[in-house]
């Protein structure tokens, strides 16, 4: 395998790795900016890749597939919503809770059930695919990869332009004042997830009727915590968020290719890679103090 | 100047209650406001001021009562539905955003797509025909705290509010700026015909700057007047509900004119040797320097006063010397001995107190009991290594609590049962015990009733007397003036001028304040 093959291998399955990253930081990005430090992301990603090829086994179509993924991230964007900005249970609690349960039950469904493999089909862009290095990469991928290019500048445009975007950012600042100026603090809240619980599910579906057409046991494997982790690593800016993603696919491409490439390194030690590359991140540019004011903050009308 | 015809009557409430679990912090208020009138609503904290504009605002709910805006009743039960019916409030906190700009800040509350070029043109309109210049762009952290105040009022004039409420205005500005808005909110009554409800509990500018005033008394209406045709000492009278006699309550109350106290004869330019002293002490926040090169010295047995307003770097000054904040650079000496300011606890170990700005949150443990949060500085001395001695702590508590007129239940009652006077008085009693060489006390009578901030002043002057440096942070001119001997002001981090109180006027300080050298 020549340089240049392999560096294009390790390009392409870096920004496959990427894409379910980047779908989910794009949700998590919004439900962090209005202040929900949402750590179901695991099992909105996770729920959704099982449900996603479920259902695509039930009724034959991968795409259908994708929407139940979509689906079953809204459900638990609802729930999570409503147990920590309605009944004002404690966020990271709920979070863990659901991410114990979306493990242990898809788990338990998948020793259970047989389902057939469906993934959706390739999207090849002509011209644009025949440029050398990175055409293949970037140009030819699973369709659902391209809703990307639409669904990036739309969660920018949401959030710094539109009236819901800045009343969300008010709320992520300063719940108090958010309130006295008439906006429902909680509400946004709540909202906020259901967007990160559609974009999660979207990434989680994608990664299982997408990249792989089946569903193993913890699929996600922590995905939804490196999402997490790329917010942080792009200080709460989308930019730097999208950015931070492609280095954490990257990497763990870099995994996966190295044993192909002739270097021996232990399998479980290169699996904590992308961790420690985000712990780096963390050190690095946290310090730029640029994260929401009241980021994990509950609020409650009365409690100032 | 006072409209008492029915038709210029914008703004009636009747009988509003509202209880919060046992406490009444409204019992059956009734306030009527007029089209053209400043409206004054004076009363102490916890007077029931803040609750009865929250029901007006939507807020909160009443739990009886009515409102009538323009003579009709109305519900009034969210935010929204009182913008509608035009009522706006410059709040003092909590309304602006520092993460976002001025004109994001002007547009939350609209509804409809955001136009940003529609929403500067409306500010610079604003702006112009009120004579209050602003930013759009700026970046709401980045302005000072009297800018900040424009922007509020900006933000609430923009949605041509009927009635228009000010929450204690004045708190963060400097004199002059008080005076520019007194004559802002003199157009938009005489002029323009709206009311406004201003609240405060500084009876001067109550006097000065309303046609009528309604001064609250626990929860319920203790007196009604048109301003013109009384006077400050009977309006004090009836907020605090007994006469005000002292100098020290009269200052406390903020009735001018500021008279010197005998601190002020007792040659004040014989400075005594030094038990603080601060040198070239900066801190940086995000980039911004909050404080810089702040020296300060202040002597054994005298009061030092930092005077300044909200926002002027006070606060942060106060965190600093809490041990909350580790300076970015300078030194802190405490009776001659340089300070590790990296280490926690060195201040108290080195002999410095603290009273500090916001007790409930640093200053006591609010659910432990009176005991532990009298002794827990002196455990060392007081307990073993592992094991707490509980009669000796026990015996220091009730030796602090006697000494310091301490009310409380039972020594073993939490904090959070006592009044403010006596959470402050365990504060203090504290942070005195043991070889404390150095008192700072950073707004020691925010939120106290009269009779407290008394006995709080007697203290502090107790205090210096034994021979303690006291370093009173304050934003009270009044306050200032009557404790201290030598005087600092402080202004966007820096000290712009200190003079002893001999030498100072209300108009020099506030020159100071302003940030001119006077």
């Amino acid at each position: 395998m020549s340089v240049l093959d392999s560096t294009t291998t390790i390009l392409a399955s870096g920004v496959r790795l990427t894409v379910p990253l980047a779908f989910a930081a794009c949700g998590e990005y919004i439900a962090e900016r209005a202040g929900t430090m949402n750590i179901s992301v695991e099992a909105m990603m996770l729920g959704a890749a099982f449900t996603s090829i479920a259902t695509a086994s039930a009724t034959g179509s991968a795409t259908v597939g994708l929407v139940a993924g979509v689906v079953t991230g809204l459900l638990l964007g609802f729930v999570h919503g409503n147990f920590s900005h309605r009944a004002q249970i404690n966020t990271f609690v709920v979070g863990l809770v659901l991410n114990a349960l979306v493990l242990g039950l898809t788990s338990y469904l998948i020793t259970t059930n047989e389902f057939v493999s469906h993934q959706v089909h390739m999207l090849s862009i002509p011209l644009l695919q025949d440029i050398p290095l990175i055409g293949k990469p970037l140009f030819s991928e699973r369709w659902p990869a391209f809703l990307l290019l639409a669904l990036i500048p739309l969660t920018w445009w949401l959030v710094e332009r539109s009236r819901w975007g800045l009343e969300l950012r008010a709320v992520g600042e300063n719940p108090q004042a958010a309130d006295v100026t008439g906006i429902k603090v909680n509400m946004r809240r709540r909202q906020a997830l259901l967007w990160c619980g559609a974009l999660a599910g979207l990434g989680g579906a994608y990664l299982a009727v997408g990249e792989v057409g089946s569903f193993n046991q913890n699929m996600t494997a922590g995905r939804g915590y490196i999402v997490i982790a790329a917010v942080i690593f792009g200080a709460w800016r989308l930019g730097r968020t999208m950015l931070g993603c492609l280095v954490f696919g990257l990497s763990d491409a870099m995994r996966l290719a190295l044993p192909a490439l002739g270097v021996t390194l232990n399998a479980q030690l290169l699996v904590a890679a992308p961790y420690l590359l985000a712990l780096l991140a963390m050190l690095l540019f946290t310090t730029q103090h640029r994260e929401p004011g009241a980021l994990g903050r509950p609020f409650e009308r009365g409690s100032t | 100047m006072t409209p008492t015809t029915s038709a210029a009557r914008i703004l009636e409430l009747r009988g509003i209650t509202k209880s919060y679990g046992s406490v009444t912090a409204c019992d059956a208020v009734d306030l009527t406001v007029d089209a053209g009138e400043i409206h004054g609503l004076l009363g102490e904290n916890g007077a029931g001021k803040s609750s009865l504009m929250k029901v007006l605002l939507g807020l909160i709910r009443r739990d009886a009562g009515t409102v009538l805006v323009r003579g009709e009743q109305v519900a009034l039960d969210s935010p929204q539905e009182a913008a509608e019916l035009g009522i706006g409030m410059v709040h003092q906190h909590f309304s602006l955003i520092s993460g976002l700009t001025v004109w994001e800040n002007v547009a939350l509350g609209d509804t409809g797509a955001v136009n940003k070029q529609a929403v500067c043109a409306e500010i610079a309109e604003v702006a112009a025909r009120y004579g209050l210049p602003v930013d759009p762009e700026a970046r709401v952290d980045a302005l000072a705290a009297g800018e900040r105040q424009r922007v509020e009022v900006v933000k609430c004039l923009r949605r041509n509010p009927q009635i228009l409420i000010l929450d204690e205005p004045t708190s963060v500005l400097t004199q002059a700026e008080s005076q520019e808005l007194f004559a802002v909110l003199g157009r938009v009554v005489q002029e323009e015909g709206r009311a406004v409800i201003l609240i405060s509990h500084k009876l001067a500018e109550i006097v000065q700057a309303t046609d009528r005033v309604t001064v609250l008394r626990k929860g319920s209406v203790a007196f009604r007047a048109v301003t013109a045709e009384t006077t400050a000492p009977e309006l004090a009278r009836q907020m605090v509900g007994r006469d005000v006699s002292l100098h020290d309550e009269a200052a406390a109350l903020g009735m001018l004119p500021v008279r010197k106290t005998r601190t002020a004869e007792r040659g004040a330019h014989d400075r005594q040797p030094p038990v603080l002293r601060l040198a070239g002490l900066t801190v940086e926040k995000g980039g911004v320097k909050v404080l810089e090169g702040v020296d300060l010295t202040v002597g054994a047995g005298e009061i030092c006063a930092l005077y300044g307003v909200e926002g002027s770097g006070q606060a942060v000054l106060g965190e600093v010397l809490a041990g909350l904040l580790a300076p970015t650079a300078g030194t802190v000496e405490v009776a001659g001995r340089r300070v590790d300011m990296s280490r926690p606890g060195a201040l108290g170990k080195a002999g410095l107190g603290i009273v500090p700005e916001d007790r409930h949150q640093s200053g006591v443990v609010l659910d432990m009991s009176v005991t532990e949060n009298l002794t827990m500085k002196s455990l060392d001395r007081l307990s073993g290594r592992f094991l707490l001695r509980r009669r000796a702590m026990h015996s220091e508590a009730r030796r602090l609590a006697d000494e310091f007129n301490i009310v409380a239940p039972s020594l073993d009652a939490p904090v959070r049962s006592l009044s403010g006077g006596n959470q402050q008085r365990v504060v203090l009693a504290r942070e005195l015990s043991g070889h404390t060489s150095v008192l700072v006390a950073a707004q020691p009578t925010h939120g106290l009733d009269v009779g407290a901030i008394e006995d709080m002043y007697a203290r502090l002057r107790q205090a210096a007397a034994d021979g303690v440096g006291v370093l009173l942070i304050s934003t009270e001119l009044e306050e200032v003036m009557a404790l201290a001997t030598w005087i600092a002001v402080i202004s966007s981090g820096r000290i712009t001028g200190a003079l002893p109180v001999s030498d100072a006027t209300p108009e020099r300080l506030g020159m100071l304040v302003g940030g001119e050298a006077a």
